[in-house]
Order: C-alpha cells, then structure tokens, then sequence
C-alpha cells in the first residue's frame, strides 16, 4: 500500500466515521480535521518526493481490479499533479476548520462535512489515477457530492433556485464527463490499454484523424467542466446558489479537474491531434477572458462577479494550456493553484460578508466597508490585488507566463494568431482591474457608512490565513510552483517532435 | 419425423398464447395465455434439441429451466390476482391503469 | 549587500506599522520613520560607494525557470542607481517626519505608513532590480500603492474616482509595458537590464525588434509619467493627502518611467523611430501641460500640471539622447517638487482650501513656508542659482548642441524652441501661483482663524529641502557625477534661458501689479475656459473608452440572460416535452403495451427479412 492509497483512504474514512460514529456533530467536524490535517501532511510529503524525485511519476501503485477489462487500479503523482493534491488537501482544510464555527443554516453539519471529504477524496483520486478508467469513476465520483451540496446546503431563501442550479451544474458535467468517456474507449481501442503511461509511449502510433477527434472530444468534454466559454453557463448560477465551502471547493478544485485532465491527456495522449485543435481552445480561453470580465463589470451581486471572474481567470488557463508549450503548462499549472488559493479566499470573503449581512447583492451589503469591518475589507482588498494580477501576488506569474506562453507558442501552431491572442488578453487585464477597482470602490469605500459589521473573527482567521499565507508565498517566491517548470520540456518536447 | 410437425404445432400454441394474451380481459386467462407462450416454447426447445443431437442437450436443460420458472411465474401472477381481486373486486386487466403515467408537479 | 537592505528594511518598517499601529498610538509613525530612516542611511552607503567611477555592483542572480527563458533574480547597482536610492529614500523619510504631524490623529495612520514604507520598497526595487520581471514588481506594486493613497480619504467621490483613474491608467500602460519585456526579452535571449544592454552593443538586436520593444515599453512608461495621452490621472491624484503627491506624484513614482528610459537608453537609442515618438509626445505633453498649469485654479493642480510639464523635460532630453541631463532633471526635480509639494501642504493646513483665490498674503504670517517655497517656485521657474536653473540649461544646452551640430534633424530643434517657450511659461506660471499664495489681500472667508507656521516637523523637512535646492545647483554640475563625461556648462544657453525665465517671471509680476492683484491667467483671454476644461480631454476618453465598456458590459449581461440562458432552459422543456409525448404509450392497459411489443417484433421481423 503506498502513500497515494493512503491520501485515498484517509478521506474515505473520514467520510464513513463521521457519518457513521455516534457523537455529536461538532466532535464529528473536529474528527475529520484531524483527518484533513493528516491527509494535508502527507500530500506535503508527496509534493516534496516528487520534487525531489528524478522526474516521472512517483508513489506509483499497480494493482490488478477488474481483470477481464484491463483495468488496472494505477495511481502515481508527478510535478503537474502534486500541487493540485496539496492544493485540494489544502482548500478542504479550510473548509472544515470554517464549518467548525459556523455550518449552513439549512441540513446538517455532519452530512456537509461527509460530502466534503468525499470531494476531497474523489479530487485527489482524480489527480492521481493512472488508469482512464480510475480517473474517471473518481472524476464521476466528485459531483454526486457536489450536487447534494448545492441542492440541500445551498441558499436557503431559494429552494428551487438552488436545486435547479445543482442539477444545471450535474448535466451539463455529466453531458462533458460522456464525451470524454466516449475518448478514452477511441484511446483504449488505438492503443489496446487504459494505462495512461503504456498510452502515452503508443501515442505516435494513433491515426492522426484519430487524435484530432480525441483532442476534440477532450476539449469539449473538459471544457464543460473547466468552464470553457460558452459553457460556462452553469458556473455563476451554482456559485451564487452554492454554500461558502461549495463555492469554495467547486471553484477551488472541481474547476481544475477540467484544466488538469486537459492537460494530462492533451500532452501526454494525443498530442500531435492537440496541435490541431489548440488554437480553437486558445480563441475560446481569450474570449472567456474579456467576456467574463465584462460580464463582471455590470454584476450587482458579489458573489456572482466573483464567480464570472473564474471565468476569466480558467480563460487564462486554457490560453496556457493551448501554447502546448513548457512555459504553458508551467503558466497552467501555476494559474490553477494560485487561481484555487485566492478565489478560494475571495469566496471566504464573500461567505463572511453574507453571514453577516445576509446577502452579497452590492445594494444591500452598503459601503464603507473600510470602517465598517477594517480587516474583513483588508482581506478583500489584497485578495482583489491579488486576482486582478498584481505582480508581487500569486495572481499575476500564471497571467503573465500565460501571455508570455502566447507570445512564443509551440512553432507547429499559427504565431500570427497567438499574438491576436496574447494582445486580447491583455485588454483583458486592464478590464479585470477596472471590475475589481470598481468593487472595491463600491464595497470598501463611500461615506455613509452605517451599522459596524463584526471584525473577522479568530476561527474565520484560522481558515482563511492559510490562503492568504499562499497568495503572498506564491507572488513573492513563484519559484515555489516553478521548479518544476523545465521538466514540462521533456513532456513537451516529443509534441514538436512529432 | 419432419421436424415441420413439431414446428407448425408449436408455432400454433404460441399464436393461441398471444391472442389469448392480447385479447382477453380476464386475468386468469392471460395467464393461461403465457403459460401456452412458454410451453410453444419449451416445445421448440426441445425439437432443436432432438434435430442438432446437441451433445449437452442444452435444448432439454432450457425447457427444465423454463418450467421451473414458469411454475414460480404462475404462483406470483396468481398471487397478484387473487390481491388485485380483493382490493378492486374485479380482475379485467384493461380496467387496471393505476400504473399509468400521470401528471404530477414536473421535476426540477 | 546594502541596497537590497534598502528594499527589505521598508518592508519590515510596513510589517511593523500594520501589526501593532493599531494598538499603540506611536508605533506607525515611529515604525514609519525608522524604517524609511535606516533604509535612508543605507542608500547612503550604497551611493558613497560608486561615487566616482565605481563599476556596478551586483547581487544575484537568482534563477527562477519558467519553462522558457529564465527569470533571473538580480540586483544591479550603478551611480543610476544609486542617486535614485538616495532621491528616493530622502524623501520618503522627510514625507515620513512630515506626516506624523500633518496626519496626526488620523485613525487610518496604520496602514497609511505601512503603504508608504511598501510604496519606498518597490521604489527601491525599482532603481535596483536587474531583472525586467523584478522591475515589473516593483513598478506594479508602486501603483497599487499609489492607488490606495490616493483614496485615502475615500469618503470623497473625487478621491475615489482620481484613485480608479490613476490605477487603471496606469495599468493600461503597464500592459504594454509587459508585452515590451516579452519582446525585449525574446529578441535579447535574457529578460536582465545588463544583459539586454550588452547585446544590443554586440548588435544582436535588430533595429525593427528594437523598434517594437522600445514602443511597447514606452506605453508603460507614458502611462506611468503621465505623459500624453495618458496624462490625466495625474492632476486627479491630488485628493490625496499632500505629502503622498510630494512622494508619488512629484518625487519618485512618476520619475520611474524617466529612469526606466534611462536604464534602457541604448535599446532605446536603436530605434530612431520610437526617439521621435518620443521626442513629440514630450513636447507635446510639455507645452500642453505647462499652459494648463497656467490657468489651474487649484494650488495643487497646478503643482501637477507642471510635474507633468518637467518629467516631459526629462524625457525631451533623452530623446536627444541627454542621458546625463535628463538624469540631471530627474534628481533636482525630484528636489524642489517634494519641497513645493510639502510646503503647498503646510500652506493648504494653515489655509484650509486648496484653492489659489482664497489665498494670498501669507507672506508676513508664514516666514519659513514663505522662504522656502519661494526657493521652490524659483528652482521650478530655473533662475539661478537653484538647482532647477542648471538642470534645465543642462537640457537645453544639449537640445542646443545637438541642433547646431549633431545629426538628429528636426528632433533637437523641436526639444529646444519647446524649451524655450516651455521656460517662459514655467516662469509664467510659477510666478502667478507665488504672487497669489503669498501676496495681495488675506482673505477673511475662509475662517477665522489667523493662519499660522506649523510645527517643526513640518518646516524642518522644507528646510533641508530648500539647502538641497539652493546648494544642489553646485553638486550636479560637478564634473563626472553619474560616470558620464559631459559638459553641463552651456554659457550661451545659460544667459538665453536666464534671460528668457528672468522676462517671463518679470512680465507676469508686472501683469499682475496692473491687474491690481487679480489672477494674471485672465491674460490667456478666450483660451483660458478651454483650458480650464482641460481641453475636454477627459469628455473624449469618457465617450470613446468608459461609455463604449459598459455598453459592452451591458450587452453581456443582456448576451446572459436573453441568448445563452434560453439554451439550458430549453434542452430541459425540450426533453420534457418529449417525454409528455411519449406518455401518451403509457395509459397503464397492460394489454395494450403486449399489444405493441408484438408489432414491434413483427417489424423487426419484416425489417431483417427485407434487409436480407
């Protein structure tokens, strides 16, 4: 048994004992935060083998399961993995600690509790499975839990609204989760295995027309989870209807299930087909990313723009991920963790903000946020610096190495074109900061402030700090995501190749 | 024997079946109907069987195996009659439409 | 090694200020003058050693990789370098001092000095870093800073949207900028200041790369100078407390985007083209600017417009290639800018208004802000000796050489005779805000209270800096200060321009005593509404930029709710509406179903025999 069974087990666990132990809910939450700190322990320790690990995959497991199909349970972790599992041990973390104080007013706290380890083991299943058809049953297995959480934890002035939401967000991913399904059987039956490693030395061997469609199918079938612009429909619905640790979670995580299998099976399975389609998947991204923003400037629930500001944000993920470059996947890998850390944060925020208030609508919420609750804007303020990409914070070394990725794409893919991008993008930037300087105008300042809002408060510290810990960390030391950016260049380098 | 015989026979008992199926409205007789089905079934079986020389008679371990489930078909449709008897105090199958898809409130 | 001590030292002084300013009275001023005091002593060490012809020093590098070209993490110090640190530092230590009195009380002290002592860090960052990326830091973070100072009193509307304004402007530049450094950096091999430079001496930068480098960057460094057309944040930055424009918006930030020009002067130097643009939109911006400030009803706006005027002096001389004489400008600028600034603030304090027509005779009730503004304004308009005086002649001196003798064409030419005319009107203008503050009747309206000197902490920074501004003239002439050999002394374009600034100073003195003390800006006649309006610069952005965004935004949201929207909702009525046709099967008649599962299999039995 190696270490990645036990991150997979220790999460099941969890899940099992606190629904099933007969305590009181509040030593059930307490249970599962030991467990969570484990879990984040160890996903540590995993993230420090692999980086000091010779490269490839480590903590491999190879164990037979359902023999008559080929399906082996293979799981292993490498430098594009290990910082989303350390990322996801490290947002349910704070997920629990803030469901330690103050749960959901609607259901209860154990069964929130449940499902959220259940997410988390079903994440960093995802992040790990080896195996097409272990990645996907963990890949399914994320949004049944999801969908309880919005439907039944979800808004609790808005029933319908919020089950409509949950069952919006299970389609259209379970819509996406087919075409990739229907993927891996194109992949299994050019390959004859499931095994992504066997798959990966076998990929020149695939029909090129072959590989277009699978890329294709990747691109469609992930972006539905991504979201890629335009199916990002579901996304601002489910965010606002979504409890704090749901935003949380599904912003923070499920949103980098798609960019990590795109990026997984684009470069390592079919990457010659990924040429082909990737300047499409760049369009998408760019537009996602001017689009969001405006939708973001005309918003009027917070909790809304902070969700179409993801939109934006995964644009510049998937513009990364289509350079097929070593500086993409390394911009794509580092916009992934720093976008989880500090939208993780600003839901925090806006979770915070409507406890007390009651809603996130800007007309309700007032201004003066400044006087009103110092530190709680304080937060605010570094948390929309930091997503607005100022350099010094985690959000601008994945913008910035994603234009960078554009400038110089894979040179089997149309300069011209990529430059178009690039420079869209950064008329992009300049939106995103005109929404969140208008926000923070809107919020935090103004005079007429009246009632004073309760200061953030110790257990809200507890839960958030970690992630403003890893917005500053990430900005002034991104050689701690970085190190890991030339080994992409072997991954990589067989794409020109080819 | 031309393997017609049993053929044509079988072949009529499940026409029977089907009309007797198809038709009646007394749920006994719809269950005698099926139990005709089956048996021009277990009949053909068995006259494969007895035609191809099939070594496992797999032909003759089916009609068994259709028996068996025909008997616990017939005890658990009789059953269902004689409650479909005490709560409607009637047993014609074409009045029977409580499994119908209706119109409830439309699920979100 | 002591800069990096310099960018580290502020920092802590902002940890400090933040983590126990709220709690102790003393402690943000305190952590705030300590801080930016050390960091103060240590650029001084630094600057000592490369006095002279001290090669750079370097620290680093550090290699971050990217996947690509790697980042390299590197301090580089040279006598650039090292005068900035020392500008920069001043200054923000005197804001500092300055602050604790003029901000006394102030609730939001705390994280007023932590921004501070951050905004000197990414200053120092600035002036220090080898590295474009680290640079970008730096400059970014320094607008940010400049973003939160500026609304520091947010309860007003126009502190507020001068805030927005500023940041955005300026972003949209550093947009540009970014994209420069990808194509500087790709076309040199090395995102490192030194490494550029030293292949664009070996020619391994091609004058069409060059061209498109140089222009991206001059976007961000436009936007972060103020120059046209990104210009009018400045003005609107004033609602900040006053010793932030001295620091920000006079001494340091704006002057970034000069130093960055400097540093790269050779890359720069390769594209003739981007000199040109240069050297136009300096003029332009210059001209422009100083006429503004000419008619500005407000004594800070004024001192705005004629910062934007100067940093277009300093860019004016560098497209002439005046490495030596920008650099020059760059520094006394920085000078007498944060004095007039801080002595504008104690000016404002004892008056209550920033407003120049309710003011006037506080010469006799504030001796020392009377003096050493005074100082100021002359240093501003370039009489000798203040420091202004040589810097200025140092420019057009070089505009003046260039022109008779170099190869540049029209260039120099239009850099001088915009000089000239640039020199008088900054005399022009200087004089009338001079003659209004200090001169004519007191005016009783704004309060009873009879203005007064402040306090020591106040005057003593005007002090130094009036020392700096009367001496400094001295100091920045002296041969081989910032290891370039050049001739500063242009007898023949000292007596021109002295004699030029001497007539307009005269000129407006005489205007105003025949106008009996009323505004001398009525001389502008019919041009001065226009240019009060500010010729409807911001009208246009307004209508071309900001209208056209939120229709887009609108449209968006529109695009949401009445295009996208419907997709989702009618997949689900759709499948529903197939499923109530489908129930129509489904009438509970069990006979009916065997009725059609027979048929079904009749169907499929004529179907394989007809296919067969």
């Amino acid at each position: 048994m190696s270490g990645l069974d036990l991150l997979l087990a220790l999460p099941a666990l969890g899940a099992i004992l606190v629904i099933a132990l007969p305590v009181s809910s509040g030593r059930a939450t307490q249970l599962a935060i030991g467990l969570a700190t484990v879990v984040l322990a160890l996903s540590v320790v995993a993230e420090i083998a692999v980086m000091r690990g010779p490269g490839g995959f480590r903590w491999q497991t190879d164990a037979a399961w359902i023999a008559p199909i080929g399906v082996r349970w293979r799981l292993g972790i490498d430098s594009l993995s290990a910082p989303l599992v350390v990322l996801t041990a490290l947002l349910t973390w704070c997920c629990l600690v803030a469901l330690l104080r103050r749960a959901p007013e609607c259901g209860g706290r154990r069964g929130l509790v449940t499902l959220v380890l259940l997410i988390e083991a079903g994440s960093i299943g995802t992040f790990v499975a080896l195996d097409l058809i272990v990645f996907f049953i963990f890949f399914e297995l994320v949004l049944i839990p999801m969908w309880f959480v919005i439907a039944n934890w979800g808004d609790e002035h808005d029933p319908v609204g919020r089950r409509r939401a949950a069952t919006r967000f299970l389609v259209v991913t379970v819509i996406g989760s087919a075409l990739v399904l229907v993927a891996f059987l194109m992949l299994r039956s050019s390959t004859g295995s499931f095994d992504l490693t066997v798959i990966a030395r076998r990929a020149a061997g695939i029909d090129h027309g072959r590989q277009i469609v699978i890329a294709a199918l990747f691109m469609v079938g992930f972006g539905a989870k991504i979201p890629l612009w335009p199916l990002h429909f579901w996304l601002p619905d489910a965010h606002s209807k979504a409890p704090t640790v749901g935003s949380v979670l599904l912003a923070g995580v499920l949103l980098k299930l798609g960019t990590y299998g795109l990026l997984r099976f684009w470069y390592d399975a079919v990457p010659a087909g990924a040429v082909e389609v990737a300047p499409y998947l760049g369009a998408l991204g760019v537009v996602a990313i001017v689009y969001g923003a405006l939708a973001c400037l005309a918003q009027t629930d917070l909790k809304r723009m902070v969700a179409y500001s993801s939109i934006g944000h995964m644009g510049f993920v998937a513009l990364a991920i289509s350079t097929m470059t070593p500086q993409g996947l390394a911009a794509a890998n580092f916009a992934n963790v720093a976008h989880g850390a500090v939208t993780g944060l600003l839901f925090f925020f806006v979770g915070g903000l409507k406890d007390r208030v009651g809603s996130s609508e800007f007309s309700v919420l007032g201004r003066g946020l400044y006087t009103r609750s110092p530190h709680l804007a304080a937060v605010f303020a570094v948390a929309a610096m930091a997503s607005l990409g100022l350099p010094g914070l985690a959000g601008f070394w994945g913008e910035m190495l994603a234009m960078l990725s554009a400038y110089s794409p894979n040179p089997a893919l149309p300069r011209g074109t990529y430059l178009v991008f690039m420079v869209v993008a950064g008329v992009g930037v300049v939106l995103t900061t005109a929404y969140f300087v208008a926000a923070i105008r809107r919020l935090c300042q103004g005079a007429g402030a009246s009632d004073a809002l309760v200061d953030v408060a110790p257990d809200e510290w507890v839960a958030w700090s970690p992630l403003m810990v890893v917005t500053v960390g990430l900005g002034v030391a991104p050689m701690a995501l970085l190190w890991s950016a030339d080994s992409g260049a072997a991954l990589v380098s067989g794409v020109i190749a080819r | 024997m031309p393997i017609l015989y049993p053929l044509v026979v079988s072949s009529l008992l499940f026409a029977i079946g089907t009309y007797v199926v198809m038709a009646r409205r007394h749920a006994v007789l719809v269950l005698m109907g099926v139990e005709l089905m089956l048996n021009a079934v277990n009949l053909n079986l068995v006259t494969f069987d007895a035609w191809w020389h099939d070594r496992l008679d797999s032909g003759q371990v089916l009609a068994l195996f259709t028996i068996a489930i025909a008997a616990a078909e017939i005890g658990l449709g009789l059953a269902i009659v004689l409650v479909v008897f005490r709560s409607h105090s009637h047993i014609n199958v074409d009045e029977l439409r409580e499994l119908a898809d209706r119109d409830e409130a439309p699920i979100r | 090694m002591t800069a990096l001590l310099v960018v580290i030292l502020p920092l802590l002084g902002a940890v400090a200020a933040l983590a126990i300013g709220h709690r102790v009275d003393w402690a943000a001023p305190l952590a705030g003058v300590v801080s930016c005091g050390a960091a103060w002593l240590c650029s001084l060490a630094v600057a000592i050693g490369h006095v002279g012809h001290a090669a750079a020093s370097v620290l680093g590098p550090y290699e971050i990789r990217t996947g690509g070209i790697p980042l390299q993490a590197s301090l580089y110090v040279d006598q650039l370098s090292a005068s900035m640190l020392v500008l920069a530092t001043t200054v923000a230590t005197l804001v500092q001092i300055y602050s604790v009195a003029y901000l006394r009380g102030d609730p939001r002290y705390p994280s007023y000095a932590a921004l501070v002592c951050l905004f000197t860090a990414a200053m120092a960052l600035v002036v220090t870093a080898d590295d474009l990326f680290v640079l970008l830091v730096g400059w970014e973070v320094m607008g940010a800073c400049s973003y939160f100072l500026i609304s520091h009193h947010w309860e007003l509307p126009e502190a507020r949207a001068g805030a927005v304004k500023a940041f955005l402007m300026t972003r949209l530049g550093d947009v540009g900028l970014l994209f420069g450094i990808f194509v500087v950096g790709q076309a040199a091999g090395t995102y490192r200041i030194s490494g550029i430079v030293e292949a664009v001496g070996a020619g391994r930068i091609s004058s069409g790369q060059a061209t498109a480098a140089t222009l991206l960057l001059l976007c961000g460094v436009v936007g972060k100078s103020a120059q046209f057309p990104l210009h009018s944040w400045l003005p609107d930055a004033m609602p900040g407390p006053t010793p932030i424009s001295a620091l920000i918006h006079a001494a340091t930030m704006v002057a970034a985007g000069v130093f960055l020009v400097a540093r790269l002067l050779p890359l720069f130097e390769l594209s003739s083209v981007t000199m040109t643009l240069l050297a136009v939109i300096a003029t332009v911006t210059m001209l422009g600017s100083a006429l503004m400030a000419c008619v500005a009803p407000d004594l800070k706006r004024v001192l705005a417009w004629s910062t934007v005027s100067q940093l277009s002096y300093m860019f004016a001389a560098l497209s002439i290639g005046g490495y030596t004489a920008g650099v020059l400008h760059l520094l006394s600028h920085g000078a007498f800018k944060a004095l007039l600034f801080l002595a504008a603030g104690s000016v404002i304090h004892a008056v209550g208004t920033q407003r120049l027509d309710s003011m006037g005779g506080l010469r006799s009730s504030m001796p020392v802000t009377f003096v050493t503004m005074t100082i100021g304004f002359a240093a501003l308009a370039g009489l000798p000796p203040f420091v202004g005086f040589f810097s200025k002649d140092a420019i057009l001196g070089e505009a003046a050489d260039t022109a008779f003798h170099g190869q540049q064409g029209v260039r120099p030419w239009l850099v001088l005779v915009v000089g000239l005319v640039v020199a008088a009107l900054t005399a022009g203008y200087s004089t009338r805000a001079w003659l209004l503050i200090f001169f004519g009747r007191r005016h009783a309206a704004a309060g009873a209270v009879e203005p007064h000197e402040p306090g020591w902490l106040i005057l003593g920074p005007l002090v130094f800096l009036a020392t700096i501004s009367t001496v400094g003239g001295a100091a920045v002439v002296a041969p081989g200060f910032l290891g370039v050999q050049a001739d500063p002394w242009h007898l023949a374009m000292m007596v021109v321009s002295g004699l030029v600034v001497v007539s307009a100073t005269a000129f407006t003195a005489s205007e105003w005593w025949r106008l009996d003390g009323r505004d001398p800006a009525r001389l502008l006649g019919r041009l001065r509404p226009a240019l009060e309006g500010e010729l409807g610069f911001d009208r246009g952005v307004l209508a071309t930029v900001v209208r056209p965004v939120g229709f887009l935004s609108a449209t968006v949201v529109t695009n949401e709710s009445r295009i996208i929207e419907p997709y989702p909702r009618g997949a689900g009525s759709g499948a529903q509406w197939a499923g109530r046709l489908l129930r129509f099967l489904h009438n509970g008649d069990a006979q009916r179903y065997v009725i059609a599962v027979v048929l079904g299999a009749v169907a499929v039995a004529v179907v394989v025999g007809v296919v067969q």
